[in-house]
């Protein structure tokens, strides 16, 4: 099915999402909150022993090189990956079609392909309280010693599973579960007034 | 300016006037004052009235340990009670309220309680209460009976009933070094980490960081205290890998090196900023930790150590130097230590006269002597107040000869007349949180006080806290600990300069003077050294139990003030040694944490929950949403006028007559893919997965370790190495650990990967005798026949533009087919149906519906396996593969899961035409007047539409063997007993005629 | 309590899920030994000291992980994954 479908796809954030400034933002805002909305998001899993392969797989099909490491990441031109678990990885591209393109490089001995285009919901903050409004929420260090640039890490808010990759030096993409984005936007909206913020 | 203000001196700013209420009264205070300054510049002496005997009480101590002056604050309807005074920073608009008085503080009925003082001793409650052995009142009857009565007498506050509108917030923070306390010794550990470049956060729970230097009155580095102290403060601003964090109470040293601490953001406030939170619970995790929490004055006991105008020396000292104020104007002290007479120079300095000191020890050193002297004061060593007198306010004190070897007073008593009385029964490190992290304080003779015990997790401690109560040492040890916390070596450090006033550490073994009178230990609790003494007297020998019978330190302020006299009087009484009787273990909190911060945002509508795609349509459609778990889905769409059952009834009706709809979104999906996927199936599965062709779907049970029954579902092979796994709803997240469990520790070898998927997917099971008719009208590139679709067969299509997967398989009895697409096209697809589905009689239904299609059709669902049903008791026996070991098998036929007399699931028929009840009995014999016999119970049940009746289903004792017997439904709690018939759990279509079609 | 999971770091114990006492040995799955199937699911040890647990990073990168910790002081001693990955390292 690698043709794009006319139909619109419905954000879970579309009854909640206002945009403009919000809060006590009359001083300027400490950041601003928006919906990137990618195309595709896939998981991808390796073998034990088959990483190396996946992360070749992965440069291949999105010219993306991962770094080594525990949650190493990368996010550059509209495209971004990291480790999520061990041998594990999520993609990102702005582009629909990412899991037919990987279902093609990734052989059943290297590895599964999960799409997950619909199932997830990114939830991008950024600007300079962006650690300070997500401390609030997440019992990680997201300082950039701690979780540097382009790294992801699985985390938790009470029930609500996320992923969280640094796509810059001061801003985050949350990737949740979609049934619960709308209550979870709602409430990092509701810890992002101290600080002012703006919906783009 | 007020009485008792002084003319100058002190952290307040006497430009700007505050105005606030206490008691409806209005008074003024300056910023920088808490309400406990504030009050006492007004010469406000009475605060509150006491737990049990309603005494009169003033302000003993000047911050956190503050037992007497509580107060409760109102902010618009919202009250929050027992919060000391000393803790209160005033603002404009302040309002607050003396507690436990009726009907004033002035004027208190209670306080006649004081004359029955020995009827209201140590144990008091146990020994009252506990009612005669029999009759209406026996045991602990009694005491409910009255405990309300006295709930009202005795106590502290009274809490709000009005929802509290205030924000709460949680945060999470991690550091290097998290330095406890902001006083010179913490104020020097924070610099010297942060100037080796670790991550430090500074908290104190004051509004003004600097801690004792701000009323020392000594001289740091050529400069008053305070001023060095701000100095250190800025500096420590203008770096940025230190956080200071004034106004944050540490209150709990938890495993791990983790620490809870409330920030109270915006008390101090008349209108918080917007989006600012009221209070702010903070979970830090630090690498290291370095103590520096100082040191609480003790008082001494003695009769009439509680009236308004005696307080705590150190705490005076606070008043003048830190506040301008003067507690009292003519003033007396009482100590065993050598730290009371720099507050008498204080409060002399500041502009009281001291009329004497009354030293319980007869050597008094040269330098004391000599500072006496300074005071211009009447020195009276080895002396002791034996009485301090007055209502409301200090008149005057009895002073007696006393010698602190033997403990006893002789001579006449000599009265003096003073307004107020500075006590100081030596100090105590504020070693809570190290004795939190574990192991135990250590009692030091010399000191007389408990030191922290040796760290078992990751921390130092530095100044008062480790008994080192100088200034000059506090800023070495901080020094020391900041280097320390980040594992830098010593380096060269220049301690600044310090003048402080002389005075060895350490004070006389005096804890009490024993004469007759009131004579407080616990002044928050009312327990006096009496009641010590009673109790052990009465076998008591157990610190903990001593604790817990007196109630000792189990107060507000958890025993700040009174731990240590109270344990040196139950050691006098034991005839040991403080050592040997040892101390109780600190616990969090340090202090009174307020449970919003707990709960933090996870209250009201902020709570996680779950939508489906199709929400906003459900909502728009006047679905009444019903929470199940987490999620939130349709109950019934009702129209205008109807009940609950009428609705649901007409949805079933329609469904079954021509075609229903339902949001299935929320039913757990797993995708299990990889090479291995059909084995670990088979696996834990009880039948079998190998065999079932791409492209079909399986009805699929699982059991947990023991045999019982765990979950079901149906299971689609979309690819070889490809399902797609249902659970049920509730089951889900437990479904997924399960198979994630066998996965990593029990079958490492297998290639599968398990990846939640139920969001990705919309899911709507479309069925009855209409429901082809609309799919064949709408599905593009597939036909919906049943050649192309056969009962439990999958295809792909397209609906309204937009790809999909559909499985005939059916949940309600009927021709049905779940339909699944891409999330964000649910509603698109959904609305499509509506529309195609409209000249079918397409209905949506709700669970209402879903459950009473189900019970009709005798399917189980988490009611039913309910973790002690096998699948024998479900009559799923017929799916346990006899040609594969699984996840059960082999304890599934134990002897106790395989009785005849198990209960099993059967139909039950309401015999009297009136709804039955979840959780009912099911008995063989009625008797309403003593119910009994259970023979099992209800599960769920309905009206049923198809068959014009109540039924339900249930477990009941050998089940299928009483099909077609009668029994009596047996509901005592909701008054409902009636007979019943007990048949086939299969109440409709039990050949399947309708799904097969 | 903070338990260092081998993949994410140290983590605070509300993202784990206790799946059990590491020490236990599940029978081969055709065994019909009643007894060892017995000790598998019942039988637990319960010492007062180290401590061979299981415990699913649940609200993390959900592998589970075999921990010592000592059930007097709460100390965790060892913290390592049950599978043979490491640290998604090639």
């Amino acid at each position: 099915m690698a043709r794009s479908i006319e139909i619109e796809r419905l954000s879970p954030l579309a009854q909640v999402y206002r945009a403009g400034p919000h809060g006590n933002f009359e001083d300027g805002v400490g950041v601003a909150l928006s919906e990137p909305r990618p195309g595709s998001i896939v998981q991808l899993a390796a073998w034990p022993g088959e990483e190396r392969r996946m992360i070749d797989a992965i440069r291949t099909v999105t010219g993306l090189a991962l770094p080594d490491g525990a949650g190493g990441g990368v996010s550059e031109g509209g495209k971004a990956a990291f480790g999520f678990a061990p041998g594990k990885f999520t993609v990102v591209d702005e582009k629909d079609g990412l899991a037919a393109a990987f279902a093609k490089a990734i052989t059943p001995a290297i590895g599964t392909v999960t799409d997950l285009s619909h199932g997830r919901t990114v939830i991008r903050i950024e600007g300079p309280e962006a650690e300070w409004v997500l401390a609030k929420f997440f019992a990680i260090d997201f300082s950039l010693a701690a979780f540097p640039l382009g790294a992801g890490r699985s985390t938790t808010h009470h029930d609500v599973f996320a992923q969280i990759q640094r796509t810059g030096p001061d801003r985050f993409d949350v990737h949740v579960f979609r049934s619960f984005a709308r209550s979870f936007w709602t409430a990092l909206c509701h810890g992002s007034e101290e600080v002012g913020y703006e919906v783009a | 300016m007020s009485p008792r203000r002084t003319e100058q001196g002190g952290r307040i700013d006497r430009a700007r006037t505050i105005r606030f209420t206490f008691d409806g009264a209005a008074y003024s205070g300056h910023p920088g004052d808490t309400l406990a300054s504030a009050l006492l510049a007004n010469g406000v002496s009475l605060f509150g009235r006491s737990f049990k005997y309603h005494r009169p009480r003033g302000v003993l101590a000047a911050g956190v340990d503050e037992p007497n002056a509580l107060v409760t604050i109102l902010r618009g309807e919202a009250r929050e009670p027992n919060i000391p005074a000393t803790m209160v920073e005033i603002h404009d608009g302040l309002v607050a309220e003396s507690q436990n008085r009726f009907p004033s503080l002035s004027w208190d009925v209670s306080a006649v309680n004081q004359l029955a003082g020995p009827l209201i001793s140590g144990g008091f409650y146990y020994k009252t209460f506990m009612g005669p052995i029999i009759g209406p009142l026996k045991g602990t009857r009694f005491w409910m009976v009255c405990e309300r009565f006295i709930r009202r007498a005795a106590g502290l506050g009274r809490a709000g009933t009005v929802p509290d509108k205030a924000r709460y917030e949680r945060m999470n923070a991690f550091c290097d070094v998290l330095v406890v306390g902001a006083g010179p010794a913490g104020l020097t550990a924070a610099k010297a980490a942060a100037e080796k470049g670790a991550r430090v956060i500074l908290a104190d729970l004051e509004p003004r960081l600097g801690g004792s230097a701000n009323w020392s009155g000594e001289v740091i580095d050529g400069k008053p205290a305070a001023e060095w102290a701000a100095a250190a403060v800025n500096d420590l601003r203008a770096v940025d890998n230190v956080r200071l964090l004034p106004r944050t109470t540490v209150w709990g040293y938890y495993d791990g090196n983790t620490l809870a601490a409330l920030e109270r953001v915006s008390d101090h406030k008349q209108h918080p900023a917007k989006g600012e939170p009221r209070h702010r619970q903070w979970t830090i995790r630090a690498k290291t930790v370095v103590l520096a929490t100082g040191a609480l004055e003790r008082p001494l006991v003695f009769p009439g150590n509680d009236r308004p105008g005696v307080m705590l020396a150190g705490a005076a000292e606070r008043y003048a130097n830190e506040f301008g104020v003067l507690p009292g104007q003519k003033v007396a002290v009482f100590t065993n230590n050598d730290s009371a007479y720099r507050a008498a120079h204080a409060l002399k300095q500041a502009g009281a006269a001291i009329v004497a000191i009354i030293d319980v020890r007869a050597d008094i050193s040269a330098d004391m002597l000599d500072f006496a002297g300074k005071a211009e004061t009447e020195m009276l060593p080895g002396h002791a107040v034996v009485a301090a007198e007055g209502g409301r306010k200090l008149t005057g004190i009895k002073v007696q000869r006393f010698d602190a070897a033997s403990g006893t007073v002789s001579g006449e008593p000599r009265s003096v007349a003073v307004d107020c009385l500075l006590m100081s029964g030596g100090w105590s490190p504020a070693i809570h949180l190290a004795s939190q992290a574990g192991a135990k304080a250590e009692w030091n003779e010399a000191l007389q006080a408990f030191l922290p015990p040796k760290p078992t997790q990751k921390w130092t401690g530095a100044g008062a806290f480790t008994g080192a109560f100088s200034t000059d040492e506090a800023i070495e040890q901080g020094h020391a600990a900041g280097l320390a916390a980040c594992s830098a070596g010593r380096d060269h450090f220049d301690a600044p300069a310090i003048e402080a006033a002389p005075g060895a550490p350490g004070s006389e073994p005096v804890f009490e003077i024993q004469v007759t009178g009131k004579s407080f230990v616990d002044f928050q609790h009312d327990v006096t050294a009496e009641d010590v003494r009673l109790a052990h007297r009465e076998g008591f020998v157990s610190v903990e139990h001593l604790k817990r019978y007196t109630t000792l330190g189990m107060a507000t302020d958890q025993g700040k003030t009174s731990n240590v006299p109270g344990l040196a009087i139950m050691a006098a009484a034991l005839g040991k040694a403080i050592p040997q009787v040892g101390t109780t273990r600190f616990r969090p909190p340090y202090s009174a944490v307020s449970i919003g911060s707990l709960a933090g945002e996870r209250h009201g509508d902020l709570k996680p929950e779950r939508l489906t795609p199709m929400h906003d349509w459900h909502i728009a459609n006047g679905a009444t949403m019903y929470s199940a778990g987490l999620w939130w889905r349709p109950q019934i769409y009702g129209h205008a006028g109807e009940t609950v059952e009428q609705a649901y009834v007409r949805e079933t009706k329609g469904t079954r007559g021509t075609a229903g709809i339902v949001d299935v979104s929320t039913l757990g999906k797993i995708a299990v893919q990889g090479p291995d996927a059909a084995e670990l199936l088979d696996r834990v599965y009880t039948n079998m997965f190998s065999t079932l062709a791409v492209g079909k779907a399986r009805y699929g049970l699982m059991l947990r370790e023991d045999g019982l029954a765990f979950d079901d579902g149906t299971t689609w092979r979309l690819g070889e190495q490809d399902f797609l796994m249902t659970t049920t709803t509730a089951n889900a997240g437990k479904v997924m650990q399960h198979l994630e469990y066998f996965l990593d520790v029990i079958w490492p070898e297998l290639k599968v990967t398990i990846t939640s998927v139920t969001d990705q997917w919309a899911g709507a099971a479309i069925g009855g005798p209409n429901a082809r008719a609309i799919l064949a009208a709408c599905v593009e590139g597939t036909a919906v026949d049943n050649a192309a679709l056969p009962f439990m067969g999958i295809v792909h299509g397209e609906i309204g533009g937009v790809p999909v997967m559909i499985c005939r398989l059916s949940f309600s009895g009927e021709m049905a087919f779940e339909v699944y697409c891409g999330a964000d096209w649910g509603t698109h697809v959904w609305e499509t149906l509506m529309e195609v589905g409209k000249p079918f009689g397409l209905v949506p239904y709700g669970l209402e519906a879903l459950g009473t299609m189900r019970i009709e059709k005798g399917h189980v669902t988490g009611a039913e396996i309910d973790g002690r049903t096998t699948a024998r008791d479900l009559h799923l026996d017929w799916m346990l593969s006899k040609k594969k070991p699984f996840v059960g098998s082999a304890m599934m036929d134990r002897e106790g899961l395989v009785a005849a007399d198990r209960l099993q699931l059967v139909g039950i028929v309401s015999l009297d035409n009136r709804p039955l009840n979840g959780g009912a009995h099911i008995v063989e014999q009625l008797d309403e007047e003593n119910p009994h016999g259970s023979i099992g119970h209800i599960t769920a049940c309905c009206y049923s539409p198809s068959l014009g009746k109540y039924i339900a289903l249930a477990l009941v004792e050998g089940g299928k063997a009483r099909h077609g017997s009668r029994a009596f439904t047996s509901d005592p709690l909701r008054g409902r007993f009636g007979p019943v018939e007990i048949v086939s759990h299969h109440f409709f279509d039990p050949e399947g005629s309708r799904m097969h079609g | 309590m903070l338990i260092t999971c081998p993949y994410c770091g140290p983590r605070d114990l509300s993202e784990f899920t206790y799946q059990g006492d590491g020490n236990r040995q599940r029978p081969a799955p055709n065994s019909q030994d009643l007894d060892a199937w017995n000790a598998y699911v019942y039988d637990r040890q319960n010492p007062a000291g180290d401590h061979n647990e299981i415990w699913q990073h649940s609200g993390g990168c959900r592998i589970h992980i075999r921990v010592v910790r000592n059930t007097l002081t709460h100390a965790i001693s060892s913290a390592v994954p049950v599978r043979g990955h490491h640290g998604g390292k090639a």
